[in-house]
């Protein structure tokens, strides 16, 4: 069953049972009166109405599982950032409530924390939703006013809209379409746009000046990106995530091991590495927010949630750049059967994560100049040269194989 | 885009204290520079001249937060010189292992301040980490971590206390197994040797004319260290060597200026495990020592960032008529437009961060 039909049955059930009822009651208040209510009720039981209402709960479901990952980056990120330096992160848990009722002087009751170091501190991520809630927003005096709330809207919208975009199985899609990757990469580069506006609508030089890093890195890393793809898209012949998993499946190595993408075009993937690191702007090519020289580049003068929902869409933007490299090189959800394909692909999303953190944390930051001249000159080659391999794998070396098997013959 | 004036501070990550750096800027290249000190202004020399001589061993703790033992060094030197006291021998062995200790602290301070810079906090985390073994070994005889006030006029406070030099030696050799886990870290880093390698460039002539000293002058490939130029304590009976580095003929980038920083940090540990060999038995403090002192004294020592001069003149009283103090990090900060134009806005943190900036003794 998939995630489609399973929708649909509970947008059946729903219909059924709450909707149309209660529909049907409103329209019948007020008779002397048109009311849309009746002609609601008359939509949802028609098959148009069933299955815009399936995919909502569709979108829904897929959303609510993008933020719980989120949360789940976000703790890992932490925790894992705390390791390599030596430190412990946060502790704040379910287990530091135990003291309640009385602090540690014995003055009851108390609101105090214990100060234990046994939790593995999932609290801190209630502790800071809180605290970015309860922060004022500020707009500065100067700013202008409606691009300065656009822009977070422009950056954030288009940060969540990519959750619901990647499928998690072939079963679990919240999304289907053709072109499912050319609409995940169109989804993300809407971001620097709403970089650029909160960078110049800031009315702040630095924020300025990240709002322009931003749109110089966007030239840089975007065109190998899609070339890089692009060999990915020649050997499945098509842009549906599902076609593109099926074909790693179906293609095998040695001992029928699967030949997923990143052994055949093994530049290509080192090439999108590169590029969506710099798509999902981490570490090292975290420019337009550089701390040491913009002070927070362009989101300097944002606060409160606006600025906390900026941290949020950055690590949505780093989950759905790990999934698209997942479908696209590490075979997507394939994977031995017991562990069910959803499974398997949150684990290869996690592993590419956990990669990237390792890198967050271990190298400095590049300049711009840099990155302008490594997109340019060497990831751009590099992406040329994988298409090169795959269109001989694809249409050169078939033909020819066949041409040495005729050759005997001809002889 | 056209250019513009961006004012740097002085609150801003980069500076590492109260200053301000205006840089006009075109699009991201750097058209000029204007460094704006005296933030931090506390007339120290006013002060001092208001107390008694071995009362301002307590202000030239506070000149630098990151290397407060080798000012005090340089005090209590020039005043020693102006009282002609004898400093005994086992106190001026202390002196050195104590001002190394703090050379060590010293640049782990800065490897530390200057890895955020590049975006590397981790780096921060380690070398801080580090610096605290030697906070801990700098507490152990003078009771405090940051002001030690250690080294008095005519000798130093107390004696070492029982097990130092076992102590020492535990942590020395924990820090230099941890210097070479560094090295794949840093210096063998690509990326951290793109942001570094011909950034900052400045020529060992032009260094001299512009007066800057110390691991930066060093770092042009220049030999200099008023340790053996301008001998003090027992560094001459000392086998130690000065520690270069150059990027090219003659002129440092900021990795050359790192780097000469690093091989400073394990000449230091080569100069702690000889003194603790040779250091003799005996008294820690002169017998006597002046209150009052007439004449002029000047005398100058290679502290962790270059020359610090200091020129007392006493006019027979208990306490200093004039004090000057020459910090090197004035002349230096002073001339950084002339290494910061040419380069992006990205390599100000890198330039500035890797001079090794302390706004404390700098505004005095």
């Amino acid at each position: 069953m998939s995630l489609f039909s399973f929708c649909k049955a509970m947008a059946e059930w729903t219909a059924d049972y709450m909707l149309i009822p209660v529909f049907n009651f409103q329209a019948g208040l007020f008779p002397p009166f048109s009311n849309p209510a009746g002609d609601i009720a008359d939509w949802l039981e028609t098959d148009g109405g069933l299955n815009t209402l399936a995919w909502l709960f569709a979108v829904n479901i897929a959303f609510a599982i993008g933020m719980t990952n989120l949360i789940i980056v976000i703790h890992l990120e932490r925790k894992i950032a705390a390791r390599i330096q030596d430190r412990r992160g946060p502790m704040l848990s379910l287990r530091s409530f135990r003291e309640l009722g009385e602090d540690l002087a014995g003055n009851s009751p108390s609101w105090r924390f214990k100060q234990n170091y046994a939790g593995i501190g999932i609290l801190q991520n209630m502790a800071d939703g809180i605290k970015a809630i309860t922060k004022e927003l500020i707009i500065p005096a100067k700013a202008d006013k409606f691009l300065f709330t656009m822009g977070p809207i422009i950056f954030i919208s288009s940060s969540v809209f990519l959750l619901v975009l990647f499928p998690l199985s072939d079963r679990f899609a919240a999304s289907s379409a053709p072109a499912g990757l050319m609409v995940i990469m169109a989804a993300f580069s809407i971001a620097p746009i709403g970089v650029l506006t909160s960078g110049w609508a800031s009315n702040n030089k630095y924020s300025m000046i990240g709002g322009m890093r931003s749109a110089a890195q966007l030239m840089s890393y975007e065109i190998p990106l899609l070339l890089s793809m692009a060999g990915v898209f020649l050997l499945a012949g098509s842009f549906d995530p599902v076609t593109i998993v099926e074909q790693q499946q179906q293609s095998t190595w040695f001992f029928g091991l699967p030949m997923w993408n990143f052994i055949p075009q093994f530049i290509g993937f080192i090439v999108f590495m590169i590029c969506i690191l710099a798509e999902v702007e981490r570490v090292p090519f975290d420019l337009p927010e550089a701390e040491a020289e913009l002070v927070e580049g362009w989101t300097t003068e944002y606060s409160g949630i606006r600025y906390m929902l900026f941290l949020a869409a950055e690590y949505i933007r780093g989950f759905a750049g790990a999934a698209v490299c997942t479908i696209l090189f590490l075979g997507g959800w394939a994977g031995p059967w017991p562990v069910p394909p959803e499974v398997w692909f949150l684990l290869k999303v996690y592993l590419i994560l956990i990669f990237w953190i390792f890198i967050r944390w271990t190298v400095p930051r590049i300049r711009t100049d840099q990155i302008l001249e490594l997109g340019w000159k060497k990831l751009l080659p590099l992406s040329l040269i994988n298409i090169l391999i795959v269109i001989f794998m694809v249409e050169i070396y078939p033909y020819l194989s066949d041409t040495l098997t005729l050759l005997p013959e001809v002889f | 885009m056209a250019e513009m004036w961006i004012s740097m501070g002085p609150q801003h990550p980069m500076t590492h204290g109260l200053w301000t750096l205006k840089v006009k800027v075109d699009g991201e290249t750097i058209v000029d520079a204007d460094p704006e000190l005296g933030y931090l202004h506390r007339s120290v020399e006013k002060m001092g001249e208001r107390r008694k001589y071995f009362m301002n061993t307590t202000l030239t703790d506070r000149l630098c937060y990151a290397s407060s033992t080798t000012w005090t060094h340089c005090y209590a030197l020039s005043v020693e010189e102006l009282m002609e006291v004898e400093v005994p021998q086992r106190a001026q062995y202390i002196r050195t292992i104590m001002l190394e200790l703090q050379r060590l602290a010293s640049h782990l301070m800065w490897a530390g301040a200057y890895m955020p810079d590049l975006g590397h906090i981790t780096g921060a985390l380690y070398f801080w980490r580090d610096r605290e073994l030697f906070l801990n070994l700098l507490e152990a005889p003078s009771g405090s971590r940051l002001l030690y006030n250690y080294i008095r006029i005519g000798g130093v406070k107390r004696d070492l206390p029982d097990g130092f030099e076992q102590k020492t030696e535990r942590i020395l050799k924990l820090f230099e197994q941890r210097l070479d886990e560094y090295a794949d870290l840093f210096e063998n880093s690509k990326i951290f040797r793109m942001r570094t390698e011909d950034v900052g460039k400045f020529t060992a002539a032009q260094a001299q004319n512009l007066g800057i000293t110390g691991p930066n002058l060093r770092g042009c490939g220049t030999k200099f260290d008023l340790r053996e130029h301008d001998t003090y304590e027992i560094y001459d009976e000392i086998d130690w060597d000065i520690q270069t580095r150059e990027a090219g003929p003659g002129y440092s980038d900021c990795f050359s200026r790192y780097m000469v920083r690093i091989d400073e940090m394990r000449e230091s540990i080569k100069i702690i495990r000889e003194c603790f060999k040779k250091m003799p038995a005996g008294p820690t403090m002169a017998s006597k020592i002046p209150v009052r002192a007439t004449g002029e004294a000047f005398r100058r020592t290679e502290d962790s960032r270059g020359e610090a001069l200091m020129y007392v003149v006493g006019d027979g009283s208990d306490r200093p008529y004039r004090w000057k103090i020459k910090s090197p990090m004035f002349t230096t900060i002073s001339a950084c437009p002339h290494y910061l134009k040419g380069y992006k806005v990205a390599d100000i943190p890198a330039i500035m961060g890797s001079i090794d900036i302390c706004i404390g003794e700098t505004d005095k």
